[in-house]
């Protein structure tokens, strides 16, 4: 078991190789320069080719890559060109507050989702499994920043119950979390729902109903459990995107978070603020994901028995 | 008096699914009734409602599209038609059990075969969580599995253990009826003979009644006091072992055995019995096994047959309405 | 055994089989199963009307006028008989510029979408067929490649291409490479290995002619759907990165960068804000909708 999850860790580091090396290309090649955003272009050449030689600007792409991947492997992501601060620092910084959010979010998305999903299953073809994936295909079919805005419309400007923007205290969590779980809630009633649909199908809940176990515990204990693994992927894999960043609803509600932060740098071409960033965020995704793989192994004896012979 | 000595009384049950606008008329008016402690084979090809009859007794017609349109089953003097959920739920698993044709995806794959076995007796005879874990092992030694197996997962577990198992569970609170529904159809022949030897231990021991579901006229020798014939949903013969064996009456019965190969006479040829059952969706007026049957007579096609005594048992045929008729088979006990 | 003065064996006996067994050609069958499924039927319909809609918009609107031509003294102004959804903040008709913007919509939905399908289902398929050491290339690459989210993805590549019409639909499509290369990956491992490869190997098919008659067709239908799927994602995508500034130069009037100009003056006239977004999100469910009706339709084993 324990090789399984260091197999897992070290699969890590050939997609940061290839996540870095990939970011940093692209923007590199981008036209802009960090240099002006930070002059405000108001310099002269000579201020210009001063700043671009102390940031290193200077020298040709893969010797800064080099530079760059062996400043990782001691653990040092580089400082933004912008503020000067070690980007490790900055992306720390923002970083609760899109987990708060992450969290926030995903609860939601499982308070609604599940029974919603569980719903449409055992009801399937009538009217409460129609009219519950069509409401399912509504919230995904939304764009998240529009419903932001018109969440922040209703709520924030007429209600005048929730702010709009800013972290302020649990109830500006509120809006922005349903704004996100409400995209999340779409794709996890499905996923439940199908999961569902399958494992109701098959032949062990005959077996449980022959035995008198009384409806509700064969849907809610004999059925979900076998229903969890899908659900169960879904959920790290929103968590992970949200955790990478909810850069729309960032932006919509200027929550202080790593998504927002990310954004700003790649308009500022702050190149090592970028690739620092989304390593990290590479990384989290990746710690997450194999929780959630993980997780199946409590969930599913079997696939605990095929992490311990080795496979992966 | 009878009356307290019979577990089932299945009078004139009709079932008929309604899929997609088409109606399926699985089962069409089967009538048993079943001792206690006896064994009732109830054979037929696959699609003859044999499971359906099976799964009406203990209310478990998926429903929808199931709908059971006729009959009464009384069980132990019950009604079960009219049970509510809660009276059903305490019937099933403990006054009849079923187990099912294949053991690889009965068994609840994230749950240990303890917990399951656990479960049956905790919520019928109110066990605690560690007494009815003691019960399970035991149950477990009953069928021939190491008690200490009880936290394995059904994963781990071979089709012939799984079935055990299965077993296990059914008459963990020894119910009186159990439904076997095909129990070893999945397994090897080796692995058969050894669970129904543990099926007819069990059954004498705890004096089970037990209806024996199979097409396999070679179990039914085995294990079973009476037969039942079904056909197209209804029960076209029925009687005690002996004489569906050796007194044979309805031509279908007869085409069933005529199709075993016979192995002390290897040169003769296989007579399996031409077409096909008809589709339950399309029953034709007259008698449904019209169509293959070598004895058929005109007035065959245009009415169903009655059921009637003939001889010394239940059968139901038209031709008997000619008292001199007779099939070709005729006694000879059956040889394996 | 003998059977000399045994009755003559009856002649069988002929029945009239039921409708459910006559056959239909696969196209109409799936058409039929189509047609059945209310939600899909409508999709369809919304998708070919704004179809016609992004055809035609040029004819029936005169862009200079009235999806372009500021006109000041009009600014703001709520829905009336001459502006259908009243008008934005220089005075241009909203319901004018709603309709243009379908043809951005929907086209940088369609050539993203056709962009990530070539390169998608060519490596895709080139993974799945010849596996070993290729299939790990290309996987890992993909995997890469799929480690950061769509959104950044997008962003990354606008950022370097710079904001334009064209770049819009490369960054959407390449972002959306990765989905269909897993895709057509999968499909193309489930149909290699399956019996009637086998079987047309050991009748002696040519190679060629298995990939063409066997796998290709078998592949489809999973392709199809995430296609469908995919343009409605791809709209979103766009639509957001337009949002953000990234797409479609002002004054064009794609959706996403209406509604952000609309932000701007959300406290004083909300409307701005809300018709964009409405139009997108009936076409996204209108695809949605299409798509779902699709792989329902497609699947052999239907599933209620």
């Amino acid at each position: 078991m324990y090789r399984y999850i260091i197999n897992r860790l070290i699969l890590i580091i050939p997609v940061i190789i290839g996540v870095s090396f990939l970011i940093f290309a692209i923007l590199d090649q981008a036209p802009g320069d960090v240099v002006h955003v930070i002059t405000g272009g108001g310099a002269t050449q000579q201020e210009v080719e001063a700043l671009r030689a102390e940031l290193g600007l200077d020298r040709p792409l893969l010797v800064r890559y080099v530079d760059y991947m062996k400043g990782l492997l001691k653990g040092d992501l580089g400082k933004s060109y912008i503020s000067g601060r070690s980007v490790f620092e900055v992306y720390t910084e923002r970083l609760p507050a899109t987990i708060k959010l992450a969290f926030a979010s995903i609860f939601v998305s499982i308070l609604l989702s599940i029974p919603l999903g569980i719903y449409a299953a055992v009801h399937s073809g009538k009217i409460g499994d129609n009219i519950s994936m069509v409401a399912a295909l509504l919230g995904l079919s939304m764009p998240n920043f529009w419903l932001g805005l018109i969440l922040i419309i209703t709520f924030s400007l007429q209600l005048k119950i929730f702010p709009s923007g800013g972290n302020e205290g649990l109830i500006s969590l509120v809006l922005p979390a349903i704004t996100i779980g409400t995209g999340l809630t779409a794709t996890l009633t499905r996923i439940t729902r199908s999961s569902m649909l399958d494992v109701i199908r098959q032949d062990y809940l005959r077996t449980a109903r022959a035995k008198g176990v009384n409806e509700r515990k064969v849907i809610n204990k004999h059925a979900l459990k076998n229903a969890l693994i899908p659900i169960i992927t879904i959920i790290g894999t929103q968590f992970g995107n949200v955790m990478g960043g909810a850069v729309l609803t960032e932006t919509v509600f200027a929550w202080p978070g790593v998504g927002r932060l990310i954004i700003d740098s790649i308009h500022a071409r702050d190149i090592p603020m970028v690739t620092g960033s989304i390593i990290l965020k590479t990384i989290t995704i990746s710690i997450v994901l194999l929780v959630v793989d993980l997780l199946y192994a409590a969930v599913d004896p079997r696939i605990k028995a095929q992490y311990s012979k080795g496979g992966s | 008096m009878e009356n307290k000595n019979i577990i089932l009384d299945i009078q004139d049950l009709e079932v008929r699914f309604e899929v997609d606008g088409e109606i399926i008329r699985a089962v069409n008016g089967v009538s048993l009734t079943l001792e206690k402690g006896k064994t009732l084979g109830l054979v037929g090809e696959t699609g003859a409602g044999k499971t359906t009859t099976a799964l009406a007794v203990m209310h478990l017609v998926p429903d929808p599209p199931g709908i059971i349109s006729n009959g009464n089953i009384l069980l132990n003097g019950k009604d079960v038609m009219g049970m509510s959920k809660a009276e059903l739920e305490k019937i099933r698993g403990k006054e009849v059990s079923m187990i099912f044709q294949d053991p690889m995806t009965s068994l609840n794959p994230v749950f240990t075969i303890g917990e399951q076995i656990a479960e049956s007796l905790e919520i019928h005879e109110q066990l605690s969580r560690t007494d009815a874990m003691k019960k399970a092992k035991e149950m477990l030694e009953l069928v021939g599995i190491p008690g200490s197996r009880a936290s394995d997962y059904p994963h781990q577990f071979s089709g012939g253990m799984k079935q055990r198992v299965v077993i296990a569970i059914a008459l963990a609170c020894n119910p009186q009826l159990l439904i076997a529904d095909e129990p070893t159809t999945a397994l090897d022949v080796t692995i058969q003979a050894q669970v129904l030897e543990l099926m007819k231990e069990l059954k004498e021991k705890y004096g089970t009644a037990m209806i024996m579901i199979t097409h396999d006229l070679g179990i039914v020798a085995e294990v079973c006091d009476e037969v039942a014939v079904m056909y197209a949903g209804r029960i076209i013969e029925k009687g005690t072992l002996d004489q569906v064996f050796n007194n044979t009456l309805h031509p279908y019965t007869e085409g069933l055995f005529n199709s075993l190969p016979n192995i002390k006479d290897r040169k003769s040829e296989l007579l399996p019995i031409p077409g096909l059952m008809p589709d339950p969706v399309n029953l034709p007026v007259g008698c449904a096994f019209e169509p293959r049957c070598s004895y058929a007579r005109a007035e065959c096609s245009l009415r169903q047959p009655e059921s009637r005594m003939v001889s010394d048992h239940m059968v139901c045929c038209s031709a008997y309405d000619h008292p001199d008729f007779h099939i070709k088979r005729k006694g000879g006990k059956y040889v394996e | 055994m003998s059977t000399a003065n045994s009755v003559k064996p009856k002649e069988q006996k002929k029945y009239s089989a039921s409708k459910r067994y006559q056959k239909r050609s696969q196209g109409a069958e799936i058409w039929r199963r189509l047609k059945k499924n209310k939600g899909a039927m409508v999709g369809l319909g919304i998708v070919a009307m704004l179809a016609f809609i992004a055809l035609f918009a040029d004819i029936i609107i005169d862009f200079e006028t009235d999806v372009i031509g500021q006109n000041i003294s009009q600014r703001m102004q709520l829905p009336s008989r001459d502006h259908l959804l009243g008008t934005d903040e220089v005075g241009r008709d909203v319901f004018f510029r709603l309709l243009y913007g379908t043809r951005f919509s929907l086209s940088v939905g369609i050539v993203a979408v056709i962009i990530a399908l070539v390169i998608g289902v060519v490596f895709g398929a080139i993974a799945g067929y010849f596996g070993g050491a290729i299939e790990e290339i290309i996987m890992r690459a993909t995997d890469i490649f799929a480690s950061v989210p769509h959104i950044l993805m997008g962003i990354v590549i606008v950022a370097a291409l710079g904001a334009s019409t064209l770049n819009l639909m490369i960054a959407v499509g390449i972002s959306s490479v990765p989905q269909f290369i897993r895709i057509t990956r999968a499909a193309v491992l489930t149909v290699r290995h399956a019996e009637y490869v086998e079987a047309s190997r050991a009748i002696g098919l040519r190679e060629a002619s298995i990939i063409f008659v066997h796998i290709i067709p078998n592949c489809l239908s999973p392709i199809i759907v995430q296609t469908t799927l995919r343009v409605a994602s791809a709209i979103i995508s766009a639509s957001a990165l337009s949002f953000l500034g990234l797409g479609v130069p002002q004054p064009s009037p794609e959706w996403g960068s209406m509604l952000s100009s609309g932000r701007q003056f959300i406290r004083t006239n909300s409307l701005l804000t809300f018709f964009p977004g409405l139009a997108i999100m009936i076409t996204v469910l209108a695809l949605n909708l299409l798509g779902d009706g699709l792989r329902d339709a497609l699947d052999p084993k239907l599933r209620r």
